[in-house]
């Protein structure tokens, strides 16, 4: 159970508080918990409760993950794994999002959305449009983030 | 600024971009996950029923009407990316313009003999790149 919160922290650290100012009411967080289906019912929920509650104290630290250019590029792997419409064994670095993952241009919004949301900042069309392969996308994120190793 | 427009942008790009803001839009909105989610799919939904006009005066009504729904159900608050114009950090961080090196004391820039040497070397490169592309330049020798 330990190691399940665990997962949720760093996962959620990852990606999701670089972009939130207005900070959710905790008890739609409670509810949220309160709600999720349970898979070990003898572990009690206030554990959990007090593990999610824990987290806006590690929010308010302004580092960020350390980044390399492996790390990115499994980042960017994963988000793309997770989406549905990506066959993930298909899915490679050098893979073509239209060409060869066969997206359209409304999926390839969503997955330059995805990427945003992944590493908390605004890519602009001009530049979404560039970014048709993985490995597009992990080079850009390199430059944003001054990554060269 | 990659945000300024700097071209004519085609059909595709503009839907693209409509999506992308919608998208945001109903993010603002909707701030539980999964209810976000199910509106981003009726979303995404509506943009899916259109994809097959061919006809593009119609296909242009549709995108001005988008616009205009976009614009009239704006959020008073929308989320922005930390360093997005409008983002809580946006500007913190200043970063110099690579021309202030150029003018440092000769004394300063004394103490680090090699990247100066290898700075007037680019510069160099540069210039006989610039001039291969656009000719040489037309400016008076007055200016620096």
């Amino acid at each position: 159970m330990s190691a399940l919160v665990k997962n949720i922290r760093s996962l959620s650290k990852s990606s999701s508080y670089l972009r939130c100012f207005s900070v959710r009411p905790l008890t739609v967080a409670a509810n949220k918990l309160r709600s999720a289906p349970k898979h070990t019912p003898n572990q009690s929920l206030f554990l959990t409760t007090t593990q999610r509650l824990v987290l806006p104290h590690e929010r308010s630290y302004s580092s960020k993950p350390p980044l390399s250019l492996k790390l990115i590029a499994d980042r960017v792997i994963l988000v793309l794994q997770l989406y549905d419409k990506v066959n993930p064994e298909k899915l490679k670095l050098e893979s073509h999002f239209i060409n060869d993952l066969g997206l359209d241009s409304l999926d390839h919004v969503e997955v330059i959305m995805a990427i945003e949301d992944e590493f908390g900042f605004e890519i602009p069309d001009v530049d979404a449009e560039k970014l048709l392969r993985p490995a597009d996308i992990v080079r850009y994120v390199a430059d944003k983030e001054d990554i060269y190793e | 600024m990659a945000c300024l427009p700097t071209g004519l942008t085609t059909h595709t790009r503009k839907v693209q971009s409509l999506y992308k803001r919608s998208v945001r839009m109903l993010e603002a909105f909707y701030d539980r996950r999964e209810v976000f989610r199910f509106q981003a799919v009726l979303m995404r939904k509506r943009f899916d029923d259109n994809t097959k006009i061919t006809d593009m005066i119609k296909a242009k009504a549709l995108l001005l009407d988008g616009e205009e729904e976009l614009f009239q159900n704006q959020h008073w608050h929308p989320r922005k990316f930390p360093n997005s114009p409008g983002g809580t950090a946006y500007g913190r961080e200043v970063i110099p313009p690579d021309w202030v090196l150029d003018y440092w004391h000769p004394l300063e820039k004394a103490q680090y003999p090699e990247y100066f040497a290898k700075r007037e070397q680019r510069k160099k490169e540069f210039v006989k790149l610039w001039e291969q592309q656009y000719g040489k330049s037309t400016a008076g020798s007055g200016h620096h």
